[in-house]
């Protein structure tokens, strides 16, 4: 469905984008992560057509975005970070010329099923100048829907939304995952991401961290909590002298947090069982890899951060 | 084709839903009626007093002493308020991010310029077409040249087209629309009167200027004389502009 080959984009002399590659099949639902000023942005204005790459390719339904940029665009439904919107139009005005301009079939019939879907029947003859920041979104989304696209492209489509608008966005989301829709969604709520989305693009300065499955991702478990009954002074020394176990942490509440080089959690509930084990969880998460991952790609391409370090004024003096 | 009528029609529609087109539609018929009263008084009195000397009637032309400096003045009114309508066309999409809609939509470059600059010349039309009742109040008064009339509306339509193109692409730089304005504004000042350099260039230097300027094209067409020269010389400005146009619209993607 999408194909992303070695894409990459430089702006000026930095690198927003390194030489990424992944694909998506059609239907799935992939959750696109990274820190702020990764590239994620850039990489959905690339796949959505209004930047183009500086090398690389990304095909999108055996489409070349560059090549055929008109038809690819008529699949494709895009929602920036800032919704794209005319203050001045009404609901229902802006959606009949989103959909006429982005080529639906139907405009008249294609505005009106979409403003129901999104729930906006209510507010279509209201300005969105006039609109709160929830139902801003939720015409962002209608515009983005409005032809019907088989791939949708959402960028941090819950940010600056309060938790209740945040949840109505997300479940709206949900919804229209289902089905064949392939929908690429930025954010920076991990827990969204679990929520919603399968699998996960982590990318960090440019550069594709993992291209995994969630579940996958978690399943490898590198950080183990602990309760045990007998709670005997030596227990903190034994459990780090057990093989694989990297550090032990003694919780205020009584609990153990272990880090561990690979998933043990057989071998230390074996162990804990001579101390009444009364509790053990494999604590990682989507939050742990993500965190895991982000540090652990360091600051080792001199091109894409920062400079050197500002030389003091007391130094010089 | 149809992307473009699309775009041209929401462009028209958001002078009218804000205070602003309304705003500068009365501006433009009040100075403008101004003018027009003011002239027609002028020459009322001036032909009384002719009338009574050896002038015949037939000497005083209403198209020459009535017609065209009325549309000399309009024409200097436009340069004003020109600038100040096609600011927003592409500053305010940037502003506001409604470009990103434009430039992930599947519609052209071409038709995203063709549809904004049809669009506010859409505007620019309906204002041209609000000063009709002044000529037609003269044929009512008198017997004005409809030659000069035809050829002084072609030249307003002619001049209108090259203000919003040049407004367009100044628009197109910069989200902010008050540099636009500034900037629009200062380039056709420039093109307006650049003709003034050539009293004091002397020779070929002089003729170019005189060509480029704005104001010597607009003389022969108030005077009735509709020269193939000078309506090339306005396609061709507007042709330019809106390609320049184009071509930055078409770098936003690679910015």
């Amino acid at each position: 469905m999408i194909t992303v080959e070695d894409l990459s984009k430089r702006f000026g002399t930095t690198l927003a984008v390194h030489d990424i590659s992944f694909t998506i099949q059609k239907g799935e639902v992939v959750g696109f992560l990274g820190p702020n000023g990764a590239g994620k942005t850039t990489t959905m204005r690339i796949l959505a057509g209004s930047l183009g790459a500086t090398s690389g390719h990304a095909i999108i339904d055996d489409l070349d975005v560059f090549k055929h940029p008109r038809r690819v665009k008529r699949r494709i439904g895009y929602l920036p970070e800032r919704p794209p919107l005319y203050g001045g139009m009404t609901v229902e005005s802006f959606i009949r010329f989103s959909a006429n301009i982005k080529g639906a079939s139907e405009p008249n019939a294609a505005t009106r099923q979409v403003l129901h879907r999104v729930g906006l029947q209510q507010m279509s003859h209201r300005l969105i100048g006039h609109l709160s920041k929830g139902y801003r979104q939720r015409v962002g989304l209608a515009q983005a829907l409005v032809h019907d696209p088989d791939v949708l492209i959402l960028d941090e489509p819950t940010s600056n939304l309060d938790p209740a608008q945040r949840v109505e966005i997300r479940d709206l989301i949900q919804e229209l995952a289902e089905g064949d829709r392939t929908v690429i969604l930025s954010t920076h709520v991990l827990s969204e991401v679990e929520d919603i989305c399968e699998r996960v693009i982590i990318i960090d300065r440019g550069r594709l961290l993992t291209t995994d499955r969630i579940d996958a991702l978690a399943r490898e478990t590198r950080r183990i909590k602990l309760r045990v009954a007998r709670r005997e002074p030596e227990l903190a020394d034994r459990l780090a002298s057990l093989s694989g176990v990297v550090e032990v942490h003694e919780e205020p509440d009584g609990r153990f947090t272990l880090l561990t080089e690979h998933d043990i959690r057989a071998d230390i509930a074996r162990f804990a069982c001579q101390y009444d084990l009364l509790e053990l969880t494999g604590q990682e998460r989507l939050e742990d890899v993500y965190l895991r991952l982000i540090s652990g790609s360091g600051p080792d391409d001199p091109e894409t951060t920062g400079t050197q370090e500002p030389v003091s004024s007391e130094q010089q003096t | 084709m149809r992307n473009i009528l699309v775009l041209s029609k929401r462009e028209l529609q958001a002078y009218f839903t804000s205070p602003t087109g309304w705003l500068f539609l009365c501006a433009f018929l009040v100075i403008t009626g101004f003018f027009f009263a003011s002239m027609v008084g002028y020459y009322a009195m001036q032909t009384t007093e002719l009338g009574m000397g050896s002038y015949s009637q037939d000497q005083f032309d209403m198209g020459e002493y009535l017609v065209a400096p009325f549309f000399a003045n309009t024409s200097v009114i436009l340069l004003m308020l020109c600038p100040a309508l096609s600011m927003r066309l592409f500053a305010e999409d940037r502003k506001q991010g409604s470009l990103e809609l434009l430039l992930t939509s599947p519609i052209s470059t071409f038709e995203i310029v063709m549809g904004k600059y049809l669009g506010s010349m859409g505007f620019v039309l309906i204002m041209l077409l609000a000063t009709a009742h002044y000529p037609i109040m003269l044929y009512w008064l008198g017997e004005p040249d409809t030659g000069v009339v035809f050829s002084s509306y072609l030249a307003m339509l002619l001049l209108v087209g090259s203000f919003m193109a040049v407004g367009l692409l100044t628009s197109a730089f910069t989200d902010n629309q008050v540099v636009a304005l500034a900037i629009s504004f200062s380039l056709l000042l420039l093109f307006w009167v650049i003709s003034w350099a050539d009293n004091s260039g002397s020779g070929s230097m002089g003729d170019v200027l005189s060509y480029v300027s704005m104001l010597s094209h607009m003389e022969q067409l108030g005077k009735g004389l509709v020269h193939l020269k000078d309506i090339v010389y306005y396609l061709s400005f507007i042709g330019v502009a809106l390609f320049a146009t184009q071509q930055r619209v078409e770098a936003f993607r690679w910015r």
